[in-house]
């Protein structure tokens, strides 16, 4: 779909004039490749993968600063800080952002920039999408975050339980907002799903086999099919909660007949897949970063595959043990203390096999390894603290404390934010060409593993104490006795917070630091094992010269070492230079690259306008959705190719260096 | 090798006693501390897989930081590129799946176990509401009449009470921690819970379902007696109030009057009659959301008001209610809140402006109902003074 052929030794731009594929269609195509219109209407996996993963990070700073604020207010009995108003609004705000604003898209990201390259293709399978994809995201992260302007935040949880999410109980428009915002986020995730899968199945490089597939790709998979089928579940409670909000349907309405629990089970059906949405592309990160550092392939490489696909699968059918309090019979939370428990041998199957990854291996240090090694060690906290609430009667007592708060906060801080860190420390070279400074590293992981344990290593005791959570503030009488009460344990919660604002500043510093540095990161810094590593850093706007042919899992470390049949010793025998140059010599002339197009923004951006219109008038709504039909129109009738599009095929067999720079 | 062994050891008992010692002594909503059979029950389930949670990990552990030290670039060769390591997968997966069984088959005993209603002989309808519970006491043996109250649920000891809850508005979750696990209010829905206490005494609890603006004030105490003490506060709570019949000459009079004029509205004082001479019923439907207010006929019997968010004794008598052997706690229990204890200053706040000490939304929405008590500013400071005089006499 909008994968153009450009006719082979046309080398310079069309400067003028109209090519021979634009004859028909009511609508021109841009054809910036530079400026800022270029980042508007681009379709390149690589830059909506950067586009992503940006506003995922901004949207990363903007949680963190609800969480600081919360861990402020709890820093004494009776906190000031906020009030209780502003204290709902804030944790709600916080599980929201950092769930479907930063993990989320920030998976996304990095699957939209290395999918395609770790299996050889050009770009995704519907490039288009692809950019309606993340407009609809960032449209539905803004929509979301204006109701901080107007009204009030959505106030009732990010779990937002009928009936306290109803008009009666929050008058403000914060749910409102919440639920229309989210359910364009949701068309993001909805339609990258369906673009990745489609990719993954169908543009592999020749040979790569789906068990020769890299992890991390086949983790994408994974978490993929998840989506494609836990969204439509939250897309209908969203609109049964849009419909009860504001056309005064009746779902979830007691006095006339509703049960609430209708909705836990709708929002846990997609709610607890959505865990292992958040969880998985961690794990394929850090199923990257360990072989590559340890100088061996992953341990159980099937096993590693077949326990993802497990959690997938078994995924669906947990949902109720966030309901074991909810009044369920005995019958249903003996099932799912069951399939709960079930669910953590396929999860231990993959941290042994990351130890074993390291047994025998050769390790190097480097940052990415630290954050690697980081998640193997947090996340099993959070693994083991997540069976013992599996046992059902003793999760009664745990649930709704921050003994819970603790759990999750393990498995996605000490997890899937781990996982991603070790991502940027890795793939920070192939993305921009520069290797992100090491010592700046490693203060920002181990400031960053001392405040996460902080933080959340207290909220154990908080939990177990009795301390529950959603509570804008706790009262004197209740945080026991002696040095060590639970005022204690929050106020050094809370330095650990602090002291994770430390570390990611840091980061941060770091971003900018080397961003100031040239562009010097060698070819191939960590010595990696897959194809993403068979093109520049950068990569070039078309990925690869030649589509490489795959012979092996690890295709690219089994290009550079060869095993000697008599000592059985790995040899050296190529460099990553010399494949890439091998790779230049056989440059394709014929390249399929997509146009940009103005469509896919114009048509997410109508989106907020009818969630503005469904709020205050439903005159907006008309216009939204006459926009809507108008682009569809656009998208549908605009020429598969751009009459005199910029983008240059690969010059034959020199240098490259003009069209990294296009990007 | 024993010595060395023991003085290995020494650390990890160090780090084990620092641990220990790293928990607060007697917070109120402890649940690894349980006073009651069924909190006994969980209890006694959760401790196995917390240790075996704790073995696992200090051996993921262990095994990491031995590996990574191991393991680490010294300069050999790169490693193999081959694995065989079906046998670590097998026994990783077969030794997990013993280990989750030994977990699994017995919490199964406990679901049931705790799902048992058949052998409590009491039960007491609990509702929540936004953002207080109210416990009714239906008519069975030892009640002879229904008892309906608020802020602290009264139980006797040794004896399995099953409360059935519900919720007027929201969904809600009660929480003895001590005594069982939670169990959520849900509107529409009838839950059954278990609850027994061993010894008398007050267990404390709170809301744990996020019920909205004031939910982190949502507290409730349970108040565990004797069982001839319990009898003493049946009967007692079936007395009704006595009406005051010159309204004028006492403060306690006139506090009468400003209660009949701007309380009784919503809350029940049974024993208060109108004008004709018929008893005063509340129509709290008419003014709030969950069509309830708390009933206030034995308010100084229990020992909180704001739905249990603030104290009605003072921090000292408090304190020394909490400190009481269990053989002598009925008594004083019993013995209700007098003058001396009485927590004046925050009960006259909440009297002002009530909002302001419990976040609430009072205001009138468009069908003219409220959630909460509204601020009484209006009220002069001396009518403020005599209502407390007259809320003293509600024994």
């Amino acid at each position: 779909m909008a994968i153009i052929e450009q006719p082979a030794g046309r080398l310079a731009p069309v400067t003028g004039g109209v090519g021979p594929l634009a004859s028909y269609g009511a609508f021109r195509r841009p054809i910036e490749s530079t400026g800022w219109r270029s980042w508007l209407f681009t379709v390149d996996h690589k830059v909506l993968g950067l586009l992503y993963g940006v506003t995922a990070f901004i949207f990363f700073l903007v949680g963190g600063i609800e969480a600081v604020l919360i861990r402020l207010q709890l820093a004494q009995p009776n906190g000031k800080v906020l009030s209780a108003d502003a204290y709902n609004q804030m944790f709600t705000m916080h599980a929201t952002t950092m769930v479907f604003l930063f993990v989320m898209p920030m998976a996304a990201g990095f699957a939209n920039y290395f999918v395609p390259l770790q299996i050889g293709a050009r770009d995704v399978a519907f490039p288009r999408i692809n950019a309606f994809g993340y407009w609809c995201f960032l449209a539905g992260g803004l929509f979301l975050n204006t109701s901080w302007f107007l009204g009030g935040a959505a106030d009732g949880g990010w779990f937002m339980y009928a009936p306290n999410s109803g008009t009666l109980f929050s008058p403000t428009h914060g749910v409102d907002f919440w639920a229309f915002g989210l359910q364009i986020t949701g068309i993001a995730s909805l339609t990258g799903a369906i673009n990745l899968i489609v990719t993954i199945l169908n543009m592999r490089a020749p040979g790569m086999s789906l068990m020769k597939m890299p992890i991390f790709t086949w983790m994408v998979l994974v978490v993929q099919f998840l989506l494609l089928f836990a969204v439509p579940v939250i897309t209908v409670a969203l609109f049964l909660l849009t419909f009860q909000r504001s056309f005064g349907a009746t779902f979830f309405d007691v006095s006339a007949g509703a049960d609430p629990l209708l909705w836990q089970h709708l929002f846990w059906i997609f709610g607890h897949p959505e865990v292992y949405i958040l969880i998985l592309p961690s794990f394929g990160i850090v199923s990257e970063v360990l072989p590559v550092f340890s100088r061996k392939p992953l341990f159980g490489y099937p096993m590693v595959v077949f326990s993802g696909a497990a959690i997938g699968f078994v995924g669906w059918g947990v949902w109720a043990h966030h309901m074991f309090a909810s009044g369920l019979g005995p019958i249903s939370v003996t099932v799912f203390s069951m399939s709960t428990m079930l669910i953590a041998i396929p999860t231990g199957v993959k941290i042994i096999n990351w130890v074993m990854t390291m047994v025998g291996g050769k390790l190097r240090f480097t940052t990415a390894m630290l954050f690697a090694i980081g998640l193997i060690v947090e996340f099993t906290i959070g693994g083991l603290s997540g069976v013992t609430h599996a046992v059902a009667p003793s999760d009664t007592q745990q649930t709704d404390t921050y003994y819970i708060v603790a759990h999750f906060h393990y498995v996605l801080f000490g997890g899937a934010i781990f996982g991603i860190f070790s991502g940027f420390y890795y793939w920070w070279p192939k993305m921009f060409g520069r290797l992100l400074n090491e010592k700046l590293g490693k203060l920002n992981f181990w400031l960053m593993v001392i405040g996460m344990n902080l933080t959340f290593g207290p909220m154990h005791i908080l939990g177990l104490q009795g301390q529950p959570r959603r509570m804008q503030r706790y009262a004197e009488d209740r945080v026991g006795e002696g040095f060590f009460n639970l005022t204690f344990w929050n106020q050094v919660s809370t330095v650990g917070a602090l002291c994770l604002v430390v570390g990611i500043s840091v980061f941060i510093w770091n971003v900018i630091v080397t961003a100031r540095r040239p562009a010097n990161a060698p070819l191939d810094p960590w010595d990696a094992r897959s194809l993403e590593w068979m093109t520049t850093s950068p990569p070039k706007v078309h990925n690869f010269d030649a589509i490489p042919t795959v012979h092996a899992l690890d295709e690219f470390f089994h290009r550079k070492y060869v095993e000697n049949e008599q000592t059985g010793e790995m040899e050296h025998v190529a460099t990553a230079e010399e494949i890439m140059r091998e790779q230049e010599a056989n440059a394709e002339q014929n390249i399929h690259l997509p146009s940009p197009s103005y469509w896919p923004i114009v048509l997410a951006f109508a989106l907020p306008v009818i969630g503005y219109g469904i709020i205050y008038s439903k005159f907006l709504i008309a216009i939204g959705g006459a926009i809507v039909v108008a682009s569809m129109f656009g998208w549908a009738l605009e020429p598969s190719v751009a009459d005199d599009s910029d983008l240059e095929p690969p010059s034959e067999g020199g240098s490259t260096k003009e069209i990294a720079t296009v990007v | 090798m024993h010595h060395r062994l023991r003085r290995r050891a020494l650390p990890f008992a160090a780090l084990a006693a620092a641990l220990l010692a790293g928990c607060a002594t007697n917070a109120p909503q402890d649940f690894m501390k349980p006073e009651g059979p069924n909190a006994q029950n969980i209890d006694d389930l959760q401790r196995f897989p917390f240790y075996a949670a704790g073995v696992v990990g200090v051996l993921v552990m262990v095994a990491v930081v031995y590996v990574v030290w191991r393991y680490r670039d010294r300069g050999q060769p790169i490693p193999s590129q081959h694995h065989s390591g079906n046998l670590v997968e097998f026994l990783s997966i077969g030794g997990s799946a013993v280990l989750l069984a030994a977990i699994a088959v017995p919490s199964f005993r406990g679901i049931w176990d705790l799902a048992e209603t058949d052998d409590c002989k009491m039960s007491v309808n609990v509702s929540g509401q936004q953002w207080w519970w109210e416990y009714a006491y239906p008519q069975q043996e030892g009640i002879e009449r229904p008892i309906v109250t608020s802020g602290q649920l009264v139980i006797p000891t040794g004896e399995c009470v099953l409360l059935r809850i519900t919720s007027r508005d929201v969904i809600h979750s009660f929480w003895i921690p001590k005594l069982n696990g939670k169990k959520d209010a849900v509107p529409g829905r009838v839950h059954m819970l278990r609850m027994e206490a061993d010894n008398p005494g007050m267990y404390l609890g709170q809301c744990t379902e996020f019920c909205g603006l004031s939910h982190a004030n949502m507290k409730m105490d349970l108040v565990a007696l004797r069982p001839d003490d319990f009898a003493s506060w049946v009967s007692m709570q079936r007395v009704s109030a006595t009406e005051i019949a010159d309204v004028a000459s006492t403060p306690a009079g006139r506090g009468q009057e400003v209660f009949e004029n701007n309380c009784a509205r919503c809350h029940q004082v049974s024993g208060l009659t109108d004008a004709k001479g018929n008893p005063q019923i509340p129509a709290a439907d008419q003014s709030l959301v969950s069509g309830a207010a708390p009933n206030l006929t034995h308010l100084m019997s229990r020992n909180t008001f704001a739905g249990a968010t603030y104290s009605l004794l003072n921090e000292d008598c408090r304190d020394a209610l909490m400190a009481l052997p269990p053989e002598q706690f009925g008594a004083k229990y019993l013995a209700g809140v007098d003058d001396g204890c009485l927590n004046v200053v925050e009960l006259k706040e909440w009297l002002r402006n009530a909002p302001e000490k419990k976040p609430m939304y009072p205001d009138a929405n468009e069908d003219g109902l409220g959630r909460g008590m509204p601020a009484m500013t209006s009220l002069p400071e001396g009518q403020i003074d005599d209502l407390v005089e007259y809320l003293k006499t509600l024994k």
